[in-house]
């Protein structure tokens, strides 16, 4: 053990409240201007930002796995129901006098490649803006925008919290399994029992925790003033001014786009 | 000088749970109190600490009054300022995300400066020996972890009183050396203790002042002989295998707690399952409940794989009884409660209701039959959790620290109840930090360390041998005799 640990305050370049506008822009710009090419290349954008950021974005999780499915559930769906545009083949093709049936169109492609590629960015900037913010500091930057800090707060408490329920829930599940207790559903009356035997003690554990959870935050002065320092804070910097701008511009751009004021442009992407 | 004047307090304006009690803790001095559960020992320490009658309701009457002046008028904050509270359950106090956030939480509050934050966070982790942990997730601690980081944010608002309840509940014998030497500095920086314990043990050393506190009155501690049960189990040899582990690992996600653990619980024996917080002794006791499935390896009840026991079958004769009490209770009274397992197994009959009547009668529930269970004190809960696992006679008994929050008549019920148990040719596994548990009342001790078991032998031989490999703690923790 050392005195001269030093405490790491600040986490990050980039600051939270900003991550969550672009975040914010980035959805809406391709809400706005709905092209597969566009969110291609932001989606390309944002799978390099991963390893950039020091994010994993781990590719055998079962999370990302079903992610991945997912979108190539939705591209090959879009394919079969979109029936107009030119032809470019058939699923079945003609044998003899079998078929042909499912055509895919172009048109089908681009509507599958725009859904799923939609759907995709969608999720993993949000899974990239969760892995690399700090919800402290996130909370914290909150009272920038005058939010005050009792509310900011929810967001941290919520989050610290939620694991815990999580690891009491399967405590529960092997109290019910250790006195027998099996989930049934025949009847409303075994439904409501199950439910209270799983809900009874997660609700009263959680009461007994906000009396003492209100006493451990009053207890040290949470409330005391109407505002507070913060000790671990983000500083907005010039960089990130910067970076905001080129938000705005790209969701100008995005709305320019959508309103046809750059039809040259609009042919790339 | 923090004093209480003639304080009294009801919740509900009918049952007084403080009658006319005086306390003074003085700067500088350790003063341990102790008293049965549901005696007011927690309700006493939120009156001192200000949260009766500020956010706490019910019928207050008295005054507190620090270093000489009456607080009638102080805010909570106020008074927060100079006496803070470490209350019982440690999880439930941590309201941030980082070990750092937690300590900085305080001072943050208090408008501190940068420098002075970063100097009170330092010297509060280093106080409790965790300032390695300042970048670690609140969540990902263990309990002992927990508590240390509980007490460090409170250290951080620099009080000068401090009240601590059941602070060694959650800690191994290496977490209570800790808090002594925490508690000791404490007293030298001038800070007045009042700590609330029921094991008096730990604490003792370091007191200055024993103080009892008993239907709501409060008076100077006297000792009295615990009555120790001599086990009739010490010099039985056991020789029929009743639950058997085989080479079984075991892992929460990636992380591996249990490694390669072989051990067999015989008839006849009391097992105490020691071992440092965090060493994987709580996922040992589900493993051999059958309620977690090993990795690989075989658990085996007599010579069948409790994977291929019907459920019921297995709740019929082993019963396990976890740490934290609300996660078990599931009915709304407690006779129904108590009835359930018998219930569930369809073993309601006259045997069964006379055997569950006089075991609430005996563990001091029998008056309180239709009350709501989560109605009842952390020690009542405890004890219907025990008494409603054995109403059926189970062989086997895997018990989860059962002594936390017990008062010395309800450690002589479980006492009772394990030694009953295993002289019925049943076998009892009881997880514990306390090595006088160990010496008196066991005829085996397992020692688990990192996930594998280190040690398995005679309480006096382990005991040895621990203190041999360096685990003085645990002879440290010993009672004299």
């Amino acid at each position: 053990m050392t005195n001269q640990t030093t405490i790491m305050q600040n986490g990050g370049r980039v600051n939270p409240l900003l991550k969550l506008f672009m975040l914010i822009l980035t959805i809406s710009g391709i809400l706005i201007y709905p092209s597969w090419r566009l969110s291609s290349i932001l989606l390309v954008i944002v799978i390099l930002l991963f390893p950039i950021s020091g994010a994993s974005l781990n590719l055998s999780r079962n999370r990302t796995k079903f992610i991945i499915i997912f979108s190539l559930l939705l591209f090959i769906f879009q394919i079969l129901v979109t029936v107009n545009g030119t032809v470019l083949g058939f699923i079945i093709p003609q044998l003899n006098n079998f078929g042909p049936f499912l055509p895919i169109t172009d048109f089908g492609i681009e509507r599958g490649l725009a859904i799923a590629s939609r759907f995709l960015l969608v999720v993993l900037s949000s899974m990239l803006f969760v892995a690399i913010t700090d919800p402290t500091l996130l909370a914290h930057s909150l009272t920038r925008l005058k939010i005050p800090y009792r509310y900011s707060f929810a967001l941290v408490i919520a989050l610290r919290f939620l694991p815990l329920f999580d690891s009491e829930n399967q405590i529960v599940r092997m109290a019910q399994k250790s006195r027998g207790i099996q989930p049934e559903v025949g009847g409303l009356r075994k439904i409501l029992r199950t439910i209270q035997y799983t809900f009874f003690p997660l609700l009263v554990s959680s009461l007994s925790r906000v009396e003492a959870l209100s006493i451990s935050m009053d207890g040290r002065g949470f409330g005391y003033s109407e505002n507070r320092t913060y000790f671990r804070k983000s500083n907005w910097k010039i960089s990130d001014t910067l970076i905001a701008f080129g938000g705005l511009g790209f969701i100008l751009l995005c709305s320019m786009l959508a309103l046809g004021y750059l039809p040259l442009l609009s042919t790339i992407i | 000088m923090l004093e209480s004047r003639d304080i009294s307090f009801s919740y509900d304006g009918k049952t007084e749970i403080l009658r006319s009690v005086n306390i003074q803790i003085r700067q500088g001095e350790v003063v341990l109190l102790t008293g049965p559960t549901g005696s007011g020992k927690s309700t006493l320490a939120k009156c001192l600490s200000g949260f009766i009658p500020r956010s706490i309701d019910g019928n207050f009457s008295g005054e507190i009054k620090i270093d000489g002046e009456n607080t009638g008028d102080y805010s909570i904050a106020e008074i927060s300022r100079l006496v803070s509270l470490v209350q019982q359950d440690p999880d439930s106090q941590i309201c941030t995300l980082k070990v750092v956030d937690e300590v900085a939480f305080g001072p943050e509050n208090y408008e501190f400066s940068y420098e002075i934050i970063e100097k009170l966070t330092k010297s509060s982790l280093l106080a409790v020996d965790a300032l390695h942990l300042h970048n670690r997730n609140t969540h990902t601690l263990s309990g002992g972890e927990k508590q240390k980081l509980a007490i460090a944010s409170m250290l951080s608002c620099e009080p000068k009183y401090l009240i601590l309840d059941e602070p060694s509940a959650s800690l191994d014998p290496k977490g209570v050396l800790l808090l002594r030497r925490i508690l000791t500095e404490l007293k030298d920086k001038n800070v007045g203790v009042l700590c609330i314990e029921h094991n008096l043990d730990t604490i003792r050393p370091i007191a200055n002042r024993i103080l009892s506190i008993s239907n709501g009155a409060i008076t100077d501690w006297t000792p009295t002989a615990e009555q120790s049960i001599s086990s009739i189990t010490q010099t039985l040899i056991p020789d029929t295998p009743l639950l058997t582990l085989e080479g079984v690992n075991f892992s929460y996600g990636s992380i591996q707690v249990i490694h390669d653990t072989s051990l067999t619980i015989h008839q006849g024996e009391i097992i105490a399952l020691m071992g440092e917080n965090g060493s994987g002794k709580t996922t040992l006791v589900s493993l051999l409940g059958g309620l977690l499935d090993p990795d690989n390896g075989r658990v085996d009840f007599g010579r069948v794989a409790i994977s291929d026991i019907d459920r019921k079958e297995i709740v019929k004769r082993i019963s396990v009884v976890f740490q934290n009490p609300n996660h078990q209770i599931f009915e709304r009274t407690v006779w129904k409660e108590q009835i359930l397992s018998s219930e569930i197994l369809g073993e309601v009959h006259e045997k069964s209701v006379e055997r569950s009547t006089h075991l609430l009668n005996s563990a001091n529930l029998g008056n309180f039959l239709d009350r709501n269970p989560f109605s009842l004190s952390h020690g009542q809960k405890r004890m219907l959790n025990i008494t409603s696992s054995i109403a059926h006679f189970p062989k086997i008994l895997l018990l989860d620290e059962p002594f936390i929050g017990q008062d010395q008549e309800g450690r002589e019920f479980i006492s009772n109840i394990i030694t009953e148990t295993a002289s019925a040719n049943g076998a009892v596994l009881v997880v514990t930090h306390n090595p006088n548990f160990a010496k008196n009342y066991c005829n085996r001790v397992i020692f688990v360390e990192n996930g594998s078991i280190l040690l398995d032998g005679s309480p006096e031989i382990v005991l040895h041998r621990l203190e041999d490999i360096g685990h003085t703690e645990y002879s440290e923790m010993e009672a004299p005799s």
